[in-house]
C-alpha cells in the first residue's frame, strides 16, 4: 500500500469504527468493544508496517478552500517527531483497548465507552498527522470533545459530571488563546502550513505574541501551570481512559505540537515555559504525597512529568521533551493500567490506604507496577532513565540553576511517592476486607500491562534498536547518544541520592503506621498543606467575586439598553406603529386585495429593474 | 401571415396575460379566477413559443410541452382543492373565504 493511502487508512479507520458504534452497536456493548479494538489493532499493525516500511518525510496536501491567497487545506506531515508520535499512540492505545474488555466487562453503557475510545483515535491521529495549524486546531477540539465525553462516563454522578465540565472549560481558556495565535498567524505570515511557517518564520522574525498564543493551547491540553487544574480531577473517568488521554496520549499532545511549532517560540516564551514548567513538576511531585486515592496521586505524577517536558521545551530540546512524552506514555500507561487492574482486583477501592499486601494475591500486576515505577523514578537503563536525566543534565549545562534545583526536587519527589505508593499498595498487610479478597486480573487485562510495563518500561530505552521502528528513532538517538553514561555528571548524583534517599526512605517510612499515612501522623501541618488546592479555590474565588459580578454588570446593561431601550422601546414601538397601520390596508381577508398588491408589487419590480 | 414578426406575438401574449391577471383580480368566483390563472399561463407559454420561432431553436417549443404537461397535472390538483373546500365551506366565493382574517 503505499503510505500515503495507509495515512488515510490509519486516519479514518477509528471514524468508521465510532460512526458504526454510534449508530448500530449502543445496544450491543460486547460488539462493539471488540470492533473497537479490532480498529485499534489494525492501526497498530498499518502504523507499524508504513513506519519499517518508509523512511523520511512524508507529506501530502489537500485544500479544501481557497480565501484569496490564503489556502486551507487538510493534509499529513509526517516527520521524525510524528513518527514517534504515531507508534507511541498506535500502539499504546491497541492494548489499552484490550484492557478496557476486561476493565469495562460489567459496565452497562460499554458501547458508548468505547466508541468514544475510537473517536478519541480518531481525534489524536488527526493532531499527529496534521500538516496545517486550522487542521490541528480541529483535531485538538475534537480531542476535547472525546476527553470531555470519556471523563463524564458515568455521568449521573454528580462528581464525573463537574469533573468533566471543568476539564471541557479549562480547556477553552487555552484554547481561546490558541485560536487567536492561529488567526495572528494568517495575518503575519499568510500561511498555516506548518513547513511554510517555518521557512517564513526565519527570516521574517518571530513576535513573542504568537509564541505566547499557541502556547495557551498547550497550557490547557497539556495541564502546564496555571491551566493545569482539571487534571486530577479528570480522573473521575474510567481507568484506562486515565491511562489512554490523560496520562499517554492526550495530554502529551501539547507537548508534542509545542515541538512540531517550536520554530514559532521567542526565547522570551520558552524561558516562562522552562521556569514554570519545572516549578510545576517539584510542585505537583509534592501534592502527589497528600493524596491517598492512587489515581489521583498518578494523576499528580502526569502533571510533574508534564512539566518536565514543558521544561525540556523551555530549554530549547523539543526532541528531549518528546522522547521523554513516549518514555512516559509507556510506563504512565502501564502504572495506570496497573491501577486499574489493582482497583478492579479490590472491588472499585481506590483508597490506597486501604489496599496492602497485594504484592502476593496480584503477582502480575505488581511485576509491571513495579518496573513501570522503577522506570518513573528513572532508576538507570529504565525507560524514564534516559528522558528525564538528559533532562536535568540538559538544565545544568545551560546554567539554570534554578529551573536543575526544581528538577531534582521532582526528581526526589517523583522516587518519594513512588516509593509511598509501592509500600502502601502491595507491600505490608492487607488493610481492609476488599483488599484481602483481591484477585489478579483475566487476561485482557494482564497482557497489556505485561507487554506495556514488561516490555517498554523496561526496555525502550535500554533496547530501543529492537523495539522502536528504525524510522521512529531518529528523534530517541540524538539524546541517548548525548547521555552515553556520564556517572560524573551532575544528573547522576541526583538520581542516585534521590533513589537511595527517596525511594528506600519512603519504602521504610511509609511502613511505620500501617492503615495510616506516616507523614499525615507525623506532619499534619505539611500533610494539608501539600492536599490543599490553592488554584481550585483561588480560581473560585476569581469567579465568585469578580467574574459574576462582571457577568451581572452585563446583563444588567443587557436588561436596560438592549432589552429595555432598543427591543422595547425603539424596535416594539416603531413595530406597533407600522402594525396599527397596516393591518387596515393591507391584512384584510380578501383574496382579491393580496392579488392586487401582489401585481403592484412585481410591476414596482419591473419598473425598478428596467428602469435602472 | 406572411409579415407577422416577433412583436405581434408578444403582443397577443401580454394582451392575454392582462386578461388573466384582470380576470384574477375581479372575479369572486374561485374557478373563474383559476381560468384566469390558466390564461396568464397560457400566455406565457405562447410568448416561449414565439421567442422559440424566431429565434430558430428548437428548446423553447421543447419546453412548452413540458409546461403543458405539468398544467395538466397542477390543474387536477388546483380542481380537487376546489372541489374539497367547497365541501367543507360550502361556497367557492373568494370575498366568503376570509377565516383566517376574523
Amino acid at each position: 500500500m503505499d503510505p500515503i493511502q495507509s495515512l488515510h487508512w490509519i486516519l479514518f479507520l477509528p471514524l468508521v469504527s465510532a460512526t458504526c458504534i454510534a449508530l448500530f452497536l449502543r445496544r450491543h456493548g460486547s460488539i462493539a468493544a471488540w470492533l473497537s479494538t479490532a480498529t485499534a489493532f489494525s492501526i497498530a499493525g498499518l502504523a507499524l508496517n508504513l513506519l519499517l516500511t518508509t523512511d523520511g518525510k512524508i507529506g501530502w496536501h489537500h485544500d479544501l478552500a481557497k480565501l484569496g491567497e490564503i489556502s486551507l487545506g487538510f493534509g499529513y506531515l509526517l516527520d521524525a517527531n510524528a513518527r514517534l508520535m504515531l507508534f507511541v499512540v498506535t500502539f499504546v492505545a491497541a492494548w489499552i483497548h484490550l484492557f478496557s474488555i476486561g476493565y469495562m466487562q460489567e459496565d452497562e453503557a460499554r458501547g458508548r465507552f468505547f466508541g468514544g475510545l475510537s473517536i478519541f483515535m480518531f481525534s489524536i491521529l488527526g493532531i499527529v498527522l496534521a500538516d496545517n495549524l486550522l487542521m490541528t486546531f480541529i483535531f485538538w477540539e475534537l480531542v476535547g470533545f472525546s476527553s470531555y465525553m470519556l471523563i463524564a462516563h458515568y455521568f449521573d454522578k454528580d462528581f464525573a459530571a463537574a469533573a468533566s465540565k471543568k476539564a471541557f472549560i479549562t480547556n477553552r481558556v487555552g484554547d481561546l488563546g490558541f485560536i487567536l495565535g492561529i488567526a495572528f498567524c494568517l495575518h503575519h505570515y499568510g500561511t498555516l502550513n506548518f513547513e511554510a511557517l517555518a521557512s517564513v518564520s526565519t527570516f521574517q522574525g518571530v513576535p513573542i505574541i504568537v509564541g505566547l498564543l499557541l502556547m495557551c493551547g498547550f497550557l490547557g491540553k497539556s495541564a502546564q501551570f496555571p491551566l493545569h487544574v482539571w487534571l486530577t480531577d479528570a480522573m473521575a473517568g474510567p481507568t484506562p481512559v486515565s491511562a489512554l488521554i490523560h496520562a499517554a496520549t492526550m495530554v502529551a499532545a501539547g507537548v508534542y505540537f509545542m515541538a512540531r511549532v517550536s520554530f514559532l517560540l521567542a526565547p522570551e516564551v520558552l524561558q516562562w515555559m522552562a521556569v514554570s514548567g519545572a516549578g510545576m513538576a517539584a510542585l505537583a511531585g509534592l501534592c502527589a504525597l497528600a493524596q491517598t486515592d492512587i489515581k489521583k496521586s498518578l494523576a499528580y505524577s502526569t502533571l510533574a512529568h508534564l512539566g518536565i517536558m514543558g521544561c525540556a521545551l523551555g530549554l530549547g530540546h523539543p526532541e528531549l521533551a518528546v522522547l521523554h512524552m513516549a518514555m512516559h506514555a509507556f510506563f504512565k500507561a502501564t502504572l495506570f493500567l496497573g491501577a486499574g487492574s489493582v482497583i478492579h482486583g479490590c472491588h472499585h477501592e481506590q483508597d490506597m490506604l486501604k489496599m496492602g499486601g497485594l504484592l502476593k494475591k496480584m503477582p502480575i500486576t505488581a511485576a509491571t507496577f513495579i518496573a513501570a515505577t522503577l522506570s518513573n523514578c528513572a532508576v538507570p537503563f529504565f525507560a524514564g532513565w534516559y528522558s528525564k536525566d538528559a533532562i536535568i543534565e540538559a538544565a545544568w549545562h545551560q546554567h539554570h540553576y534554578a529551573i536543575f534545583t526544581f528538577l531534582a526536587l521532582a526528581a526526589l519527589a517523583t522516587c518519594i511517592y513512588s516509593g509511598r505508593m509501592l509500600r502502601l499498595v502491595f507491600l505490608g498487610q492487607p488493610q481492609s476486607k476488599n483488599a484481602e479478597q483481591a484477585h489478579e486480573s483475566p487476561w485482557t487485562m494482564t497482557t497489556p500491562i505485561i507487554i506495556l510495563g514488561l516490555g517498554y518500561s523496561i526496555a525502550a530505552g535500554f533496547a530501543a534498536d529492537a523495539i522502536i521502528p528504525a524510522s521512529s528513532r531518529q528523534v530517541i538517538e540524538k539524546p541517548l547518544q548525548e547521555m552515553a553514561f556520564h556517572l560524573s555528571a551532575p544528573s547522576t548524583w541526583v538520581g542516585i541520592f534521590a533513589l537511595t534517599f527517596g525511594l528506600l526512605g519512603s519504602l521504610k517510612f511509609y511502613a511505620i503506621f500501617p492503615g495510616r499515612d506516616s507523614l499525615q501522623v507525623f506532619s499534619p501541618q505539611t500533610y494539608k498543606l501539600l492536599e490543599y488546592r490553592y488554584f481550585d479555590h483561588a480560581y473560585g474565588w476569581y469567579i465568585n467575586h469578580i467574574q459574576r459580578r462582571l457577568a451581572e454588570f452585563i446583563a444588567f446593561l443587557d436588561l436596560l439598553v438592549i432589552n429595555g431601550l432598543a427591543v422595547r422601546w425603539i424596535a416594539g414601538g416603531f413595530t406597533a406603529a407600522v402594525g396599527q397601520l397596516t393591518s387596515r390596508t393591507f391584512h384584510r381577508g380578501q383574496t382579491r386585495g393580496y392579488a392586487l398588491w401582489i401585481t403592484l408589487g412585481s410591476l414596482l419590480i419591473i419598473w425598478f429593474l428596467l428602469a435602472r | 401571415m406572411e409579415n407577422t414578426t416577433l412583436a405581434h406575438h408578444l403582443l397577443l401574449a401580454g394582451l392575454l396575460f392582462v386578461i388573466g391577471l384582470t380576470g384574477v383580480l375581479v372575479r369572486r368566483n374561485l374557478l373563474v379566477i383559476y381560468m384566469c390563472l390558466e390564461l396568464m399561463l397560457t400566455a406565457a407559454t405562447l410568448a416561449l413559443v414565439a421567442f422559440s420561432r424566431f429565434n430558430q431553436t428548437m428548446d423553447g417549443a421543447v419546453f412548452v410541452f413540458f409546461i403543458i404537461t405539468v398544467a395538466a397535472a397542477e390543474v387536477a390538483v388546483g380542481l380537487a382543492l376546489i372541489v374539497a373546500l367547497f365541501r367543507q365551506q360550502k361556497t367557492v366565493q373568494s370575498n366568503e373565504l376570509n377565516t383566517l382574517c376574523d
